[in-house]
């Protein structure tokens, strides 16, 4: 039940950040909104769990890493990757990898193939049956093992401090 | 007069990324080479604008919006550039022919070996 307040609370605020003004009552209509439109979604997002407001906020310092660290390896993927489209002629070696993950978390999975579509010439396919192998699309697969440590090494650590 | 340099020139940033995203789009080879421009240099372009906006009008109702339409592209088009290229491969779409690997296709029909084509 807490979970679901804290839910609720939350959607109300990005109603706030969609309408524009954030005042008392837009947070008020939009988290009586959101109460009702997540009702539906129940099996999903796991009401009964435990909320902990302690924990939640104890991951803020790590979250803030990880968004810095997202936000220089999106600035790397575009110059990269700009370089790539402005060359004369296209010369590319693509393929798809299959990379490991020690996360196994949904929460941890969605972070992390989000973080890979976002980084240097990376790019999500799908994930395996048992959720332990990403498949990743890169624009430069010639040292496929080269690109599975990198993705372990910077993003992976981040990802789980982050969000598990 | 700082704050409205400022915009212009992360909105003429925005926009040439913009105009990159497009350009690999028409000159890459294949679906998943052309997915990589989109969602890269395309979210950078359009939060680029977005921030050109929040930066030109503060945070005013319209400033506000632009900030979080920026922070949705950022989240949603990773995704949608997975279930585009999962469908492409699911569909039968093959890379292009400077492709050197292919672990998924290797996965998938040790997974569901294709009946023999004639």
């Amino acid at each position: 039940m807490k979970r679901y307040i804290a839910y609720s609370a939350l959607l109300g605020l990005v109603w706030c950040f969609v309408h524009g003004t954030i005042s008392v009552n837009n947070f008020l209509l939009g988290a009586i909104i959101a109460s009702l439109i997540i009702r539906p979604f129940r099996s999903m997002l796991n009401f009964d769990m435990e909320f902990h407001a302690g924990n939640a906020l104890k991951k803020i310092p790590a979250q803030l890493t990880y968004l810095f660290v997202l936000i220089k390896e999106i600035i790397k993927a575009n110059i990269i990757v700009a370089k790539i489209v402005l060359q004369p002629k296209i010369n590319i070696k693509p393929g798809i990898i299959a990379v490991p993950i020690r996360t196994k978390t949904d929460l941890g999975i969605t972070a992390i193939a989000n973080t890979i579509t976002l980084t240097p010439g990376t790019l999500t396919i799908d994930v395996s049956d048992d959720k332990s192998i990403l498949y990743v699309h890169t624009i430069d697969a010639t040292d496929p093992e080269g690109v599975a440590r990198s993705i372990k090494d910077d993003l992976e650590k981040y990802v789980l401090e982050a969000f598990e | 007069m700082i704050l409205e340099t400022l915009s212009n020139v992360v909105l003429i940033i925005g926009l040439f990324f913009v105009f990159l995203a497009m350009l690999g789009l028409a000159r890459l080879p294949d679906v998943y080479n052309r997915l990589h421009t989109t969602t890269k240099i395309g979210t950078l372009g359009a939060f680029g604008v977005m921030l050109s906006i929040l930066l030109k009008v503060g945070f005013s109702p319209m400033g506000v919006k632009a900030l979080t339409v920026a922070l949705f592209i950022l989240v949603t088009s990773p995704v949608a550039a997975h279930m585009i290229s999962r469908a492409a491969h699911r569909h039968g779409v093959g890379l292009c022919k400077e492709s050197v690997i292919d672990e998924y296709g290797r996965a998938c029909s040790a997974a569901c070996p294709e009946p023999e084509e004639e």
